[in-house]
């Protein structure tokens, strides 16, 4: 089902705004209007009061006993306001004893009621009988002797036409300051997005073939920025993943194309030549040497994949590192005891030292390295494993493994752990494996956050250095 | 050996893998019939009744899994062996779990899966009830774990033992290395540390049960294996 807002943001946010503006306009509105009558009422009132007081000074009663009002207070200067003043005057007994000529003979108000007018000046609204209404007030007045109750009050006509006209420009300046604020809002919106709108036309123009192209930061500390910022880290992490399988691929290629060219040459030497059982023999059993190589070689590329895709978090389990390496020594005892090679385990700590990763990459890991390194130990020699622990900058356990092979030559330190690298000395040539071994424990280390590497000082066999992070 | 000879239907749709795979197995005394495409599988499977279905997954049209599918829904009495260059632990389960009795990943070493044809038939069988083995004047005891050559005692340590109980139960057939990594020393993978330490180990047990004596059982066939029997004279 589609939703009935608008799918642009831009004008869904003009939207939000306006209908939150207008809600706010009309409390607005309603506030000053309700508080404009009562203002006017609360004057109304009060002069009202002042009016009262005035005309207590003016009444009289005539030789008649009639009760007159003076005229020469239309003279005053307020008296303007005052012609369209209504009075009654009445005995307590309800009877008019005077009526201003502005009521035109009829009653303002009922009768009489009790109480009315003794407190100060009663205050109440009362429709007369043409329907106009009136705010009066009432007061009783004590005049020669006689209790006289004066109510006096005016039209609310012209407060009320007053108070529409207020009403009525409301109306049309809330619609027309919405319509100037709908058009702020959108070009505002406008303006906020358009950052949005070219990264979003930067972004599509990104394909495989220009990952490395990225997108413009506006100011980096706004939310633009932010976004703009973000993305490029994705590119960053794309492109790397990208370059890491064009590498990969290449590398499986060349490697591939090596043995593969092998066996077709065993195979069509073979043909040519060989009339005899025994070379045929000889022949497939070199054939299928390769290939078991061949498979190896697939093996650990996969097994490389798997282990550059592996993310911090990713299938770990927390294990004591000395155990995993005992038993990869267990393993290899056999290879071991042959070579005669004694192995020295140094400073290996009492206290249970746990890692975290994927337990079986780090076990492969490891097992390369100590395979490489009692693959050039020769017959007789030691092999020293030392662990220490160090916490700068955080907790981590150390271990070294110093071979008293070869060694390895100067400026292959750090090409020894590229992929399908085969060191260039005569001594080790006739050693190597897949070419991958010290690849895969590299790639392994690293992404649980540890380090390996073999110490160029050393001239007297090799010494790998490999640190993992602990875990408490 | 075999009660009846067996029928294998092999599903296989590379010809030379094909055509390899039935002269291996036929040569081992199996009768053998290969499909190359899912639809003439899924006939031959209703019109043979094979003992033993050889499945590649990657087929042309139809996925190996479908038939294999179809096959268990229709409870068709049926052994398969899942053979496909789709190795992950994945791919093993979905297999299994579709209803495959055994899977095996491309590439493979034909000595093993010769092994798992066999084993996967034999459970027809009663199993082995002796604890008692012997290859020529080789003879093993699985109980208390000793073995013996020409009535002397052989001193072997666990993981030698293991090794020759392997060969011995697998005698006259040859080993591969990636069986050895996986019953032997239950290794996931095979990878090049533990073909070395498999070709030491293999060294070593040499010396004790063969070095001392005239006849040499344990033999290396060159890019297959190790396997123990008596040489042909």
């Amino acid at each position: 089902m589609r939703s009935p807002l608008p799918t642009n943001l831009r004008t869904r946010l003009t939207l939000w705004y306006l209908a939150v503006l207008a809600i706010l306009l009309l409390v607005y509105a309603t506030l000053v209007f309700a508080f404009q009558y009562a203002a006017l009422t609360r004057q109304i009132v009060h002069d009202e009061v002042q009016d009262v007081e005035t005309v207590e000074g003016l009444l009289f009663f005539n030789s008649q006993g009639t009760l007159q009002l003076r005229q020469d207070y239309y003279s005053r200067s307020q008296s303007h306001l005052l012609i369209d003043r209504m009075m009654e005057v009445r005995d307590l007994h309800g009877n008019v004893l005077y009526r201003s000529p502005t009521l035109k003979g009829m009653p303002l108000g009922g009768a009489n009621r009790a109480g009315e007018g003794d407190a100060s000046f009663d205050q109440h609204i009362a429709r007369l009988q043409d329907g106009s209404h009136v705010l009066l007030i009432s007061h009783i007045h004590v005049m020669q002797g006689r209790t006289l109750l004066i109510r006096l009050g005016y039209s609310l006509a012209p407060l009320r036409a007053r108070m529409l006209q207020f009403l009525l420009l409301l109306l049309i300046a809330i619609p027309v300051a919405l319509a100037l604020a709908g058009v702020a809002g959108q070009t505002i919106a406008q303006r906020a997005l358009r950052p949005l709108e070219r990264m979003a036309a930067r972004a599509e123009g990104i394909t495989a073939s220009n990952l490395n192209s990225r997108l413009d930061i506006g100011n980096p500390d706004d939310e633009m920025g932010h976004m703009a910022r973000v993305f490029n880290h994705l590119l960053d992490r794309l492109e790397e993943a990208f370059i890491q399988l064009q590498r990969f691929t290449a590398d499986a290629a060349h490697e591939l194309r090596t043995p593969l060219a092998s066996l077709r040459t065993i195979g069509e030497v073979a043909l040519e030549k060989g009339q005899v059982a025994d070379e045929y023999r000889e022949a497939l059993g070199n054939i299928l040497e390769e290939t078991a190589r061949l498979s190896q070689t697939i093996d650990s590329l996969l097994l490389l994949a798997k282990a550059e895709v592996t993310q911090p978090g990713n299938q770990q389990t927390v294990f004591i590192a000395t155990e995993l390496v005992d038993e990869i020594l267990d393993l290899l005892e056999v290879v071991i005891e042959e070579r005669h090679v004694s192995v020295i385990q140094e400073g290996k700590p009492a206290g249970e030292l746990s890692v975290r990763a994927d337990r079986s990459l780090l076990r492969v890991a490891i097992l390369n390295v100590l395979h490489n390194a009692l693959k050039f130990s020769p017959n007789g020699s030691a092999l020293k494993i030392s662990y220490s622990r160090s916490q700068n900058p955080s907790p981590t356990l150390r271990i070294v493994f110093e071979d008293q092979g070869p060694g390895i030559a100067r400026g292959e330190h750090q090409r020894i752990f590229e992929r399908f690298f085969t060191s260039s000395a005569q001594a080790t040539a006739s050693q190597s494996g897949t070419g991958l071994g010290l690849s895969v424990a590299k790639l392994v280390v690293e992404r649980i956050g540890g380090a390996i590497w073999f110490d160029e000082e050393v001239r007297q066999g090799a010494k790998c250095i490999l640190d993992l992070p602990m875990c408490e | 050996m075999m009660p009846a000879r067996s029928k294998i239907l092999i599903i296989e749709d590379d010809r030379k893998m094909s055509a390899a795979l039935v002269s291996g197995v036929e040569a081992a005394g199996y009768e053998v019939v290969a499909a190359r495409s899912a639809e003439e599988g899924f006939f031959l499977v209703h019109s043979l009744q094979p003992d033993l279905l050889l499945l590649d997954l990657t087929l042309p049209q139809r996925n190996g899994l479908d038939i294999l599918r179809q096959i268990r829904k229709e409870g068709l009495d049926v052994r398969v062996l899942i053979l496909t260059s789709h190795n992950t632990i994945e791919d093993r389960v979905e297999g299994l779990r579709t209803g495959a009795d055994d899977y095996l990943g491309k590439p493979f070493s034909f000595p093993e899966l010769m092994a798992r044809i066999d084993a996967l038939l034999r459970r027809f069988l009663p199993p082995l009830q002796t604890s008692a083995l012997t290859v020529a004047d080789l003879s093993l005891d699985t109980k208390t774990r000793t073995a013996s050559r020409s009535g002397e005692r052989l001193d072997l340590t666990t993981r030698e033992f293991d090794l020759l109980l392997y060969l011995a139960e697998n005698h006259g057939r040859t080993v591969s290395r990636e069986m050895l990594a996986r019953d032997v020393w239950r290794e996931t993978s095979r990878f090049t540390p533990i073909d070395n330490v498999i070709d030491v180990q293999v060294a070593r047990l040499r010396r004790k049960i063969d070095d001392p004596f005239a006849i040499k059982l344990l033999q290396t066939v060159r890019g297959l294996g190790f396997s123990l029997r008596e040489p042909q004279s």
